[in-house]
This record gives C-alpha cells, sequence and structure tokens, in this order.
C-alpha cells in the first residue's frame, strides 16, 4: 500500500503504538530502519513513537508514574545506533483485536475475492472469517460484498502469468468487432463487479487496459513475456487518454455525477435544477452513446454536436429494432 | 520526570496513557482518579475547582478508544448502584488482548492484505489501514504474488457512512428514497439491519419498525441526507448480511429476462458471462437480474446488439430509455451538412 498519506489522527497514532509495542516486545532488538519497513511507515514515525512509549506508562501506586512504572528502553542503543530494545514493560503484553468494523472490513473483502482463482478457497475463506470473528472485540458489522461473478479467463491470466508467456484472446471491443490480442498480462484490477487486465498489448504496442468480461477464447501461447509490470510505469487509473481522445460534455443528475469520477472528469459544474455537467475524455463517440444510455438517472450529451448526433443516430438504431418487432406503442 | 514537563500534552499520549491506565487496573478507576492521576488529565486537574470541560475531554477519549475496538467498560458499584461518580472503568485485559492461539501465516496474510486493499478508497479505508496495522503487529508480512491483483470496492454514495453509524448503534434511520417510475421520492423510516453489494451495487437491507416488513434499499436511490435517529431497534439474530445476499441471490435467479444478442458482439459475449445466463436458441440469451431498472440500464448500453423479447415490462423500460435517449439528442434542425460519419470510422 501506498506510503503517501494525509496527517494521521490522534486516534491513527494511538492504533500505531499499540500496535508497536507488541511487535517491539516480541523483536527485543530489532532496528529503527526494520521497524519502518515493517510497518511501512517513515523511520521519523518510528523515532517519534519510540520515544513517546519510552515515558509513557502507568500512574502506579504513587499515583506519580514513578520510574518503575513508565516503559523503558536501551536510550545509548536508540540514540547512538538506531536500535530499539524495550527494558521495562507496561501494562501491555499482546497485540490488539480487531474492531467490529475492521474484522467487518476484511471479512468482506475476503469474499469478494473468493472467485479469484489462484486466491482464496472457499476453505481458507472459512478460517479466516472464523479467526477474524474470534478475533474481533465485538461482533463483526454486517456489512458484506457477493462474490464477483468467476470468469475463466481469470484463471487463464493466472496460468500466463506462471508460465511466463504471452495470452492470447477475442476482444470485442465496443465497436463490436472482435479481433485476437495477444498480450503480456501485468495486473488484474478490479471495480465493484467489473474486472479489467492492464497489460501490454502487442498488437497495438501499448499498455491496454482490457475488460475481463469481454475476453473470449482465452488461450496460452509458447512465446515468452517480453514486459513485466516492474518494468513499466502502469499509470493509477484505469482508463487512460490517449491523443485520439475527444473531450464530450455531459449533463447528468447530481447523484449520479459520481458514477463518473473513474474518468476523470474536469470542467464540473453545477447546471440547472439538481443537475451537474462535466467534461470527460472518450475514445471515440461510440463509448460516449454506450455510457449515457447506461446511466441512471437522465444523462446527456451536450457538446459537441457530433458527439450528439452520433448518440441520437445509435440510440435510433437500437430503438428501431423494437419498431420493426411493432412493440407496443411506447 | 514526566510530572515536571510542560502541561501541554499532544492528543496521543493523553489517550495511550489512559489505555495503560485502565488496563492495568482490575477493579477499575473512577471518573475522578482518571482525571486526577492519569498522564494529560492530571494537568488539567483542580482538586478543588470545576472539572467540567476535562469531564467532557474524557467522555469524547472514551469514544475514540472505543471506536478503535478497544473494550472499555464500566463498572457499576453494587452498593450505590446508579451513582455516576463510582461508575469505574476499566479495559479487561481477555477481551482486549487477541486470543493467543489466533495467528496468521504468511499466505493467510498475504490473503488478508488483499483483502485490505480492496478497501483502499472510500470510508472502510481508515478501518482496513488499522486491521493491517494489527495484522503486521502480530509479525505477519506477506508475499508478493508475481502478478498484480488491484482490486478495488467503492463506496462512494453519501448513505454509506451515515446507514453505517445506524447499523453500529442499531437504530431507525429516515430518508427519502426514489423509486424507478415515480415522480417523487417518498420519506421512509427503516431500521437497516445489514449493508450488502450484490452486483456492484451497495443496498441497504432494513425493516419497518411498524410492520416488520423487510426491504431492500438501493444507496442510489436515495435522495438527500439520511438522518440517524436515536430510536433503537436491535437486529434480529435472522436479520444478517449473509441472508440478505441469499435472497438477492434467490431473486436474481427467479427472474429471468429473454435477449436477442447480435452474433459475435460485445453484448453476446458479456451477458453470456453473467452467473446463471443460458443460451435458448441461436441468438437467444436467457440472463437473470434482480431489478428490473438495473438490467433495462445495463441492456440499453449496449444499444443496437440487444432486442428484449420479454419480459414486456422489462421491454417497455427499455425502449422508453432509448427514445427518451433519441429525444434528448434528436436535433436535426442543427445538423450541419455531412460530417458526422468520419467520427465512427476512426479507430
Amino acid at each position: 500500500m501506498s506510503d503517501r498519506r494525509p496527517a494521521l489522527q490522534a486516534t491513527d497514532k494511538l492504533a500505531f503504538l499499540l500496535a508497536l509495542v507488541p511487535w517491539l516486545i516480541d523483536h527485543e532488538r530489532v532496528s529503527v530502519a526494520e521497524a519502518a519497513e515493517h510497518f511501512a511507515v517513515g523511520t521519523a514515525e518510528i523515532r517519534r513513537a519510540v520515544e513517546l512509549i519510552a515515558v509513557s506508562g502507568i500512574p502506579g501506586e504513587t499515583s506519580q508514574y514513578q520510574h518503575g512504572d513508565l516503559f523503558d528502553i536501551a536510550w545509548d542503543d536508540f540514540e547512538q545506533n538506531d536500535v530499539i530494545v524495550l527494558t521495562n514493560l507496561v501494562a501491555i503484553d499482546e497485540s490488539p483485536r480487531f474492531s467490529s468494523r475492521e474484522a467487518a472490513a476484511l471479512i468482506a473483502g475476503l469474499q469478494y475475492l473468493s472467485s479469484l482463482p489462484d486466491h482464496a478457497d472457499r476453505a481458507a475463506v472459512a478460517s479466516l472469517t472464523a479467526k477474524l470473528s474470534r478475533g474481533a472485540s465485538s461482533e463483526p458489522s454486517q456489512v458484506a460484498v457477493a462474490e464477483s461473478e468467476s470468469d475463466e479467463a481469470l484463471a487463464v491470466v493466472g496460468r500466463a502469468v506462471e508460465a511466463g508467456v504471452q495470452l492470447e484472446f477475442d476482444y470485442a471491443g465496443v465497436r463490436g468487432r472482435a479481433e485476437r490480442r495477444r498480450v503480456d498480462p501485468l495486473r488484474v484490477e478490479s471495480l465493484d463487479a467489473d474486472w479489467y487486465l492492464r497489460a501490454w498489448d502487442h498488437v497495438r504496442e501499448g499498455l491496454r487496459t482490457f475488460r475481463v468480461d469481454r475476453m473470449s477464447r482465452p488461450a496460452l501461447t509458447d512465446a515468452p513475456i517480453t514486459h513485466r509490470a516492474s518494468d513499466l510505469s502502469l499509470p493509477d487509473t484505469l482508463f487512460e487518454g490517449s491523443p485520439d481522445d475527444v473531450v464530450v460534455t455531459i449533463e447528468i443528475d447530481d447523484a449520479a455525477a459520481a458514477l463518473l469520477d473513474d474518468w476523470s472528469p474536469t470542467d464540473v459544474e453545477r447546471a440547472d435544477e439538481g443537475r451537474t455537467r462535466l467534461s470527460l475524455r472518450v475514445s471515440h463517440h461510440g463509448t460516449v452513446a454506450r455510457l449515457v444510455a447506461g446511466l441512471p438517472g437522465r444523462a446527456c450529451v451536450v457538446a459537441p454536436p457530433e458527439a450528439r448526433r452520433a448518440v441520437a443516430e445509435w440510440a435510433r438504431r437500437a430503438a428501431a429494432e423494437y419498431d420493426a418487432e411493432g412493440t407496443a406503442a411506447g | 520526570m514526566p510530572a515536571a514537563r510542560a502541561p501541554r500534552i499532544p492528543v496521543e499520549e493523553r489517550l495511550f496513557s489512559l489505555v495503560l491506565a485502565l488496563l492495568a487496573t482490575d477493579t477499575g478507576l473512577t471518573k475522578s482518579e482518571v482525571l486526577s492521576t492519569v498522564q494529560g488529565y492530571r494537568q488539567k486537574y483542580s482538586s478543588a475547582g470545576d472539572n467540567a470541560a476535562l469531564e467532557r475531554q474524557f467522555e469524547r477519549d472514551k469514544d475514540d478508544i472505543r471506536e478503535l475496538g478497544v473494550p472499555l467498560e464500566t463498572v457499576d458499584d453494587p452498593a450505590a448502584s446508579g451513582n455516576n461518580q463510582l461508575l469505574r472503568y476499566r479495559i479487561p485485559r481477555g477481551s482486549y488482548e487477541l486470543p493467543l492461539d489466533i495467528s496468521f501465516s504468511p499466505e493467510e496474510t498475504a490473503l488478508l492484505t488483499l483483502a485490505a486493499m480492496v478497501w483502499r478508497e472510500g470510508t472502510l479505508s481508515g478501518e482496513s489501514r488499522r486491521a493491517l496495522l494489527k495484522l503486521r503487529s502480530l509479525g505477519g508480512t506477506a508475499t508478493v504474488p508475481e502478478l498484480e491483483y488491484a482490486p478495488r470496492i467503492r463506496s462512494r454514495d453519501a448513505a454509506f457512512e451515515p446507514l453505517r453509524t445506524a447499523l453500529d448503534r442499531g437504530v431507525v434511520v429516515r430518508f427519502d428514497y426514489l423509486k424507478p417510475g415515480e415522480a417523487r421520492p417518498r420519506r421512509r423510516e427503516v431500521a437497516p439491519f445489514a449493508l450488502v453489494q450484490h452486483q456492484g451495487r451497495w443496498m441497504v437491507p432494513a425493516i419497518e419498525p411498524d410492520t416488520g416488513s423487510r426491504k431492500n434499499f438501493l444507496l442510489s436511490r436515495i435522495v438527500g441526507p439520511v438522518t440517524v435517529t436515536g430510536r433503537s431497534f436491535p437486529r434480529p439474530a435472522d436479520a444478517t448480511a449473509d441472508s440478505a445476499l441469499a435472497g438477492l441471490e434467490e431473486l436474481r435467479r427467479s427472474n429471468t429476462a429473454l435477449v436477442r444478442v447480435v452474433e459475435a458482439s460485445d453484448a453476446e459475449t458479456r451477458l453470456s458471462k453473467r452467473r446463471g445466463t443460458e443460451s435458448r436458441g441461436a441468438d437467444v440469451l436467457a440472463v437473470h437480474y434482480s431489478d428490473a431498472s438495473i438490467l433495462a440500464e445495463e441492456l440499453s448500453s449496449f444499444g443496437p446488439e440487444v432486442t428484449v423479447l420479454e419480459p414486456v415490462s422489462l421491454r417497455e423500460l427499455v425502449v422508453q430509455r432509448l427514445r427518451r435517449l433519441v429525444a434528448d439528442h434528436d436535433d436535426d434542425a442543427a445538423r450541419p451538412v455531412g460530417s458526422s460519419t468520419e467520427t465512427w470510422a476512426r479507430s
């Protein structure tokens, strides 16, 4: 996980102290650098925490925080060698239990992952869920995520990675014509119920994002992969722009505007009566037709005119299918 | 000597000292013992005067500590029941410490790390980060898989956080809910008993306190703020997130739509992959769904690649959407001659 975080709240710092002490107890003698690496924080944060621990303790019999009532560390080791050794312990021995919300977040995350092929078979998930429930200080909150659809293609992606070979599949882009693609798989991502493969596309010679449920007839090839995730810098956003992109302006109900966040909208502004207006980049006008057709509320392209025309034309063709069959008048 | 330090004690030092003091006591400490002796309080304590501000501070600190899952208990003095000043506070070691027989293998730690990463966006990210901290406290390190996985669940709906608060407190909420097809939102007053994500959408399964009937509400259809009331409504034992998900899955299985798809189209590939989809002839698929309006949105997004055959109600929903889309984008009058086809041809 990323090390860049907003400034920690006092409760986060407390949680950190309560987690750090038992680990230091278990590790008798450990360098500041090791501790920082293990907890994925900066060395300065570790030093500050250790300094605080070293002067903390319990009021004790005299209620005066006498020397024996406080934690203590080997100060020389700490100051000269950057090494942490706890020399006196107070009140804490073991790691804390999970809170009900923490346990619930992990359990729901596990359920969600159970469809991933090389992770989480059901038995492992069930045993971990039981452990987390037992290790929580109160009953985990009732939060659950349905197991996402398992896709045979994901398993094939996993096998390709294991064998270090390129992967082939048919991919029906939004233009409807399926093409055979050959890729080096780099990363599997998901957003809620949708799964994506980030890969080096050998046909297009570039990084591409593929929807896994759009891939069909996946197969391993004999060709070894030539690109690895560690060699490339994968952008954080799933949907990246390309120079060919067109910018479209969309108006949508306020409540549904957040659904477009993944498209990194720009020029977001209030339009009339509970409506939001925003601009986003799409690969072509066919994409935007599908996008607005699938959004809840009354999403509408306002500009440019070519995009509006493309949407109208596309929707007219779709509606015509029903007219041709003599559907009840709408 | 700590007592000689400047009176300004950082918040985390006060909270840490409070946890240590309450862990170290078997019989518990009274509020005045806490305020007069514990680091961070004692510096501000007045033995003669008014400690009202400090008492309020203590109340907030207790809430913050409990929020982290620390089981801070109150013990009533049986001899003076109800006397607030004699209430004693403590953190029982047994309910604070993770049981010694709970440990996680490197594989399990890797899986849990991934499970926590799922929440890296949104309101659960703080909690999953703290859960990871506790895993690390146990010493576990995760092995790094060769293929990177970056799974993510979003909880962007504004209603998510207030609903979760209501869930934890076991209380009734009020919100305006807009059912598709209805012109105006309607005020609801229900007791949420879970938050579940089904097919990528967050729902709150809830009980109507007066009738006892259970309903699922889509968070995206909640209009405006959610009011968390003080009316308590304990969750019945059988009202769980799992039972709600099972109910939604049952509903999904029982609803079937027949659609015609264009051969080898994106629609065919994706709809065929939906769980439970069956082929009914060369170009007809039977797909399952739990909510007709949501399916209508999904099917509309395939445009000319899909035609709904039945049920008629779903067919009407899709036709309506498509016609409205045409109407909303039709400005024939302003059409400049012959400039639009190019955008389609470009790839």
